[in-house]
């Protein structure tokens, strides 16, 4: 290709990148929609209403303006129960500052008895919730157990973990930003 | 839809970086292949991505580690914890680049040589990252309703994890095919360029860019920058290839 050739398409390339930049450009500032319900960051918290196991309703509109940590689990899930008694230690710690804990027990798939025996055996303090009939973990698209969510003040998702044990430097550091 | 529900169930967080690593070990075999021709001894070239591998595994979390000291303090073992998200991505690259760098030259590896033989290292790389994304779910488009889109976070999007499939599977193809450049540097050269100028289209589609003054893709801007940098440098080598003739 001749010089002048190749240096004037250099500059039409150029030029019309920064064309698109302008063009494609995000007026609205709402890039990531934190508006739409869907279980990735940048997106609002899907909205829940389950039970405890003692019949009370909870629904995730309850904690608006609250940092809120769902906690997806199982009773038969070795890195569920390994990351559970950090989950617990953090949560005493954090929750005067505002941190709510939901722990949303996979019901659907899970033995109730086992959970009550659960929640006993790790001294939880923080509320657990039933997904009996699997709505939370269809509205989450659960993948794989644990899968955590760190929920903003403004009800947006913050940070998603899935997998687990989280560790306990994992939970702080997410945690501290979504109680600010 | 149904076999793309199964390749994101399949692999789904954090199952999805085997993608990457499977990108890798394949860019791998096709950088071996051409270190030959670009002069550049291949168990050396091995070592120093063995070496930017293990800076960028060890950088990431240290930085991260550094980044988030308070937190690691009330709990020294989470720094060997085997999270994933606790890592400093963009860190990580600048240590593995910086380590890379400096054994390249204690071992006198020809520099702008062993970036061409890595060239399809890097592209095979991009791909793994665009099928990783697909698997996730993450980088997504922005709402549309163009008849290819697809139906993702709640709303009919671009499927810009697949534009960036088709383009990075374009940048190697064209790579792989090219005739081979004389002047040390062009392929890479030619490749971050390539690359750029794709992140600088794609990303207009993308409903999760980090915006800047009042609305402009943080990611096009660098994107553009880098572009205007290497094609810069294109032409310095192109001057350099004829006053070598």
């Amino acid at each position: 290709m001749q010089p002048i050739l190749r240096r004037s398409l250099y500059a039409m390339v150029l030029l019309s990148g920064l064309i698109w930049i302008f063009a494609s450009a995000d007026k609205t500032n709402s890039s990531t929609a934190g508006h739409i319900p869907a279980p990735q960051k940048g997106f609002l918290a899907p909205e829940f209403k389950l039970e405890t196991p003692d019949g009370r309703t909870v629904a995730l509109t309850d904690f608006r303006g609250t940092a809120v940590l769902v906690n997806l689990w199982a009773t038969w899930c070795p890195p569920c129960r390994a990351e559970m008694p950090t989950l617990e230690k953090v949560y005493e710690e954090y929750k005067d500052q505002g941190l709510v804990v939901l722990g949303i027990d996979a019901a659907n798939q899970d033995n109730l008895d086992a959970v009550a025996a659960f929640e006993k055996q790790y001294n939880l303090t923080f509320p657990i919730l039933l997904d009996t009939n699997g709505e939370a973990s269809a509205l989450y698209e659960l993948r794989a157990f644990p899968t955590s969510f760190f929920v903003g003040r403004d009800g947006v998702i913050k940070e998603v973990v899935v997998g687990g044990p989280m560790s306990e430097a994992l939970l702080r550091t997410n945690i501290e930003e979504i109680i600010k | 839809m149904n076999v793309l529900s199964s390749f994101q169930n399949i692999f789904a967080p954090p199952r999805d970086l085997i993608l990457i690593i499977l990108a890798a070990w394949l860019g791998l075999a096709l950088s071996e292949r051409g270190a030959t021709r670009h002069r550049v001894n291949l168990d050396s070239l091995g070592n120093m991505l063995l070496v930017g591998v293990s800076g960028f595994v060890v950088g990431g979390r240290l930085l991260y580690v550094l980044e988030n000291l308070a937190s690691f303090a009330q709990s020294p073992s989470s720094i060997f914890a085997l999270n994933t998200s606790l890592f400093d991505l963009w860190g990580g690259l600048a240590i593995a680049g910086l380590s890379a760098f400096a054994y390249g030259g204690r071992i006198h590896l020809p520099f702008w040589e062993s970036l061409d033989a890595l060239t399809p290292f890097f592209a095979s790389l991009a791909i793994g990252i665009a099928f990783s994304h697909l698997a996730s779910g993450a980088a997504f488009g922005r709402e549309t309703n163009v008849p290819w889109a697809i139906d993702q976070w709640g709303a009919l999007r671009h499927p810009t994890q697949f534009y960036e499939i088709i383009a990075s599977l374009l940048i190697l193809a064209l790579i792989l095919i090219q005739k081979p450049n004389p002047t040390a540097g062009y392929e890479f050269l030619s490749f971050v360029a390539l690359t750029c100028a794709s992140r600088l289209l794609i990303e207009g589609f993308r409903g999760d860019s980090t915006l800047v003054f009042g609305g402009l893709r943080a990611a096009q801007i660098t994107a553009w920058f880098i572009l205007c940098a290497t094609l810069i440098g294109l032409e310095y080598k192109k001057r350099q290839e004829h006053r070598e003739e």
